[in-house]
């Protein structure tokens, strides 16, 4: 202990021994701050953390410089969750005491993690918000808010026994009771928790006229409602317990009103899933007909034309068929070389068959071996032949049987196209049967093919004078 | 019985951490040994006037 005075330190004697200042009353009032904050520590031994918080301020007010009361005193306020008064005493221990003083390690604890700084402070901040919603009659919003208060700082007195008078004003005891014995565990003689305990527990384990009262206040019309654990219970009174016949009949109206759900709700949502399919289907099935018609329609028109093609070819083939069934022409033909190779002179029977087959088939549309065969034969019998149809022709020419006369000389050119006489007497016979085109053009023929002869000249006469 | 809005009137918004700077220097730390000293003071001033 230092004098007032001086600053030297005191000895027993009631006066300094520096100064000689009176220091009698100094040290009964440092002795008095020792014993407060003696009974400050012995109380927050057991965790009567008011009453401790009030023997150190007591200490304090005797003895500001009593490091060991403030460092104390900041220890409370922090276990009860004030966290700011708690810096405060700490910072004024330290700078009372810069060296081999605790508070500097308290400080350092709370201000090294940045996190924790900044999450007491958010906490602070809700607690002030909670009381701004008390004010205004946001009880449940303070109730939200206070509960996250109490997630990030569980020790928060002040915050507990907000909660608590919300519930009471709530009347929802039990959860009261709990934030309450909450408080109790962190600080065990709180006055103003003790109170609220109390209180609460009046109504909770109520005599017979507090029990009148709540009853009274509970009942709203025909209900009684309690508190069980977190729930509220509400139960009707005077209200008989419903009958079997009862449960039966709601049993009953619940059926019916599933029926009417499915009815209502589920079926036509299911039809018209249905309906949507079956759609589907008839679309897709009508899409493959289409594309099956058009099949069958393209199909029905090759086997048409197959058909008539087929048709066709079966009547060539008749025309070329013979009793037998063989090629007509081609027994002609065969028929022919046969009687060459027996008498080539017997230009008459070779040229029937000849003519059998000019008259049945165009020779050019026949295979390469029939016509060389059948050129073979007619250059080999040709110009007799047309020797002898030219005199046949030449004779009804002469005897004004015109029609004869062009048969036999066609003839007479076919077998021969060098007859210059046979072609020039069937432009002559053309001529005076009145056929005046074929006229002009056999003329032409006899000009072309025999040019600068006599025949050429006659028949360019004739052409001049069929003009 | 308790009356929430006087037990409310009770609960004061809690100090935020920027404003325990303001707090530390507005705390009143005369204790009672300043009171003695100021006394002690103040009878010698008068003495010495006497």
């Amino acid at each position: 202990m230092k004098c007032y005075s001086c600053g030297c330190n005191l000895t027993e004697e009631d006066f300094c021994t520096n100064c000689g200042a009176d220091v009698t009353l100094y040290k009964k009032i440092m002795a008095v701050s020792n014993l407060y904050y003696n009974q400050g520590l012995e109380k927050a031994k057991v965790r009567d953390l008011t009453g401790a918080i009030g023997c150190l301020r007591q200490s304090l007010k005797f003895n500001k410089n009593n490091v060991e009361a403030r460092n104390l005193l900041g220890l409370v306020y922090f276990e009860t969750g004030e966290v700011v008064a708690a810096l405060s005493e700490w910072v004024i221990s330290k700078n009372l005491r810069p060296k081999k003083n605790i508070a500097g390690d308290y400080i350092d604890m709370v201000q090294a993690n940045a996190n924790r700084l900044d999450s007491i402070n958010q906490t602070i901040k809700k607690y002030n918000q909670a009381l701004v919603y008390c004010k205004q009659d946001s009880e449940d919003l303070a109730i939200i808010q206070l509960k996250k208060v109490l997630s990030l700082n569980p020790k928060f007195i002040r915050a507990h026994q907000l909660l608590a008078l919300l519930y009471i004003n709530n009347e929802e005891w039990e959860k009261a009771e709990k934030e309450l014995h909450k408080c109790c565990k962190i600080d065990s003689n709180n006055t103003q928790t003790l109170r609220y305990l109390k209180e609460v527990e009046k109504m909770l384990m109520p005599d017979e006229d507090v029990k009148g009262k709540k009853s009274r206040k509970n009942e709203t019309g025909d209900v009684v409602k309690y508190q069980s654990g977190n729930e509220t219970i509400i139960q009707p009174v005077n209200v008989k317990e419903p009958q079997s016949h009862g449960t039966f009949l709601y049993l009953g109206i619940g059926l019916v009103i599933g029926i009417a759900a499915t009815c209502f709700l589920i079926s036509p949502a299911r039809i018209q899933s249905a309906r949507a399919s079956v759609t589907e289907e008839l679309r897709t099935i009508s899409e493959q007909s289409d594309a099956k018609t058009a099949t069958i329609t393209e199909l029905q028109q090759q086997i048409d034309t197959l058909t008539q093609d087929k048709e066709k070819l079966e009547l060539d083939l008749e025309g070329y068929a013979g009793a037998n069934g063989t090629l007509q022409t081609m027994e002609y033909l065969t028929n022919a070389a046969q009687a060459y190779i027996a008498d080539p002179t017997d230009v008459e029977n070779i040229g029937g068959y000849l003519d059998a087959i000019s008259s049945e088939t165009d020779v050019a549309t026949t295979s390469e071996s029939f016509q060389a065969l059948y050129n073979t034969i007619l250059s080999a019998v040709g110009p007799t032949l047309s020797a002898q149809y030219y005199d046949i022709g030449n004779t009804a020419y002469r005897n004004g049987t015109y029609e004869e006369a062009i048969t036999a000389l066609q003839k007479a050119v076919n077998y021969d196209e060098t007859n210059a006489d046979a072609l020039y007497t069937l432009a002559n016979a053309y001529e005076r049967s009145g056929d005046t085109e074929n006229a002009r053009t056999t003329y032409g023929l006899v000009i072309e093919r025999f040019p600068n002869t006599d025949r050429a000249r006659r028949s360019q006469n004739a052409l001049d004078g069929l003009q | 019985m308790i009356n929430f809005e006087d037990e409310l009137k009770k609960f004061h918004p809690s100090l935020e951490v920027e404003e325990a700077e303001e707090a530390i220097y507005n705390k009143d730390l005369t204790d009672m040994a300043d009171v003695l000293v100021k006394l002690v003071k103040e009878a010698e001033d008068t003495k010495t006037q006497e």
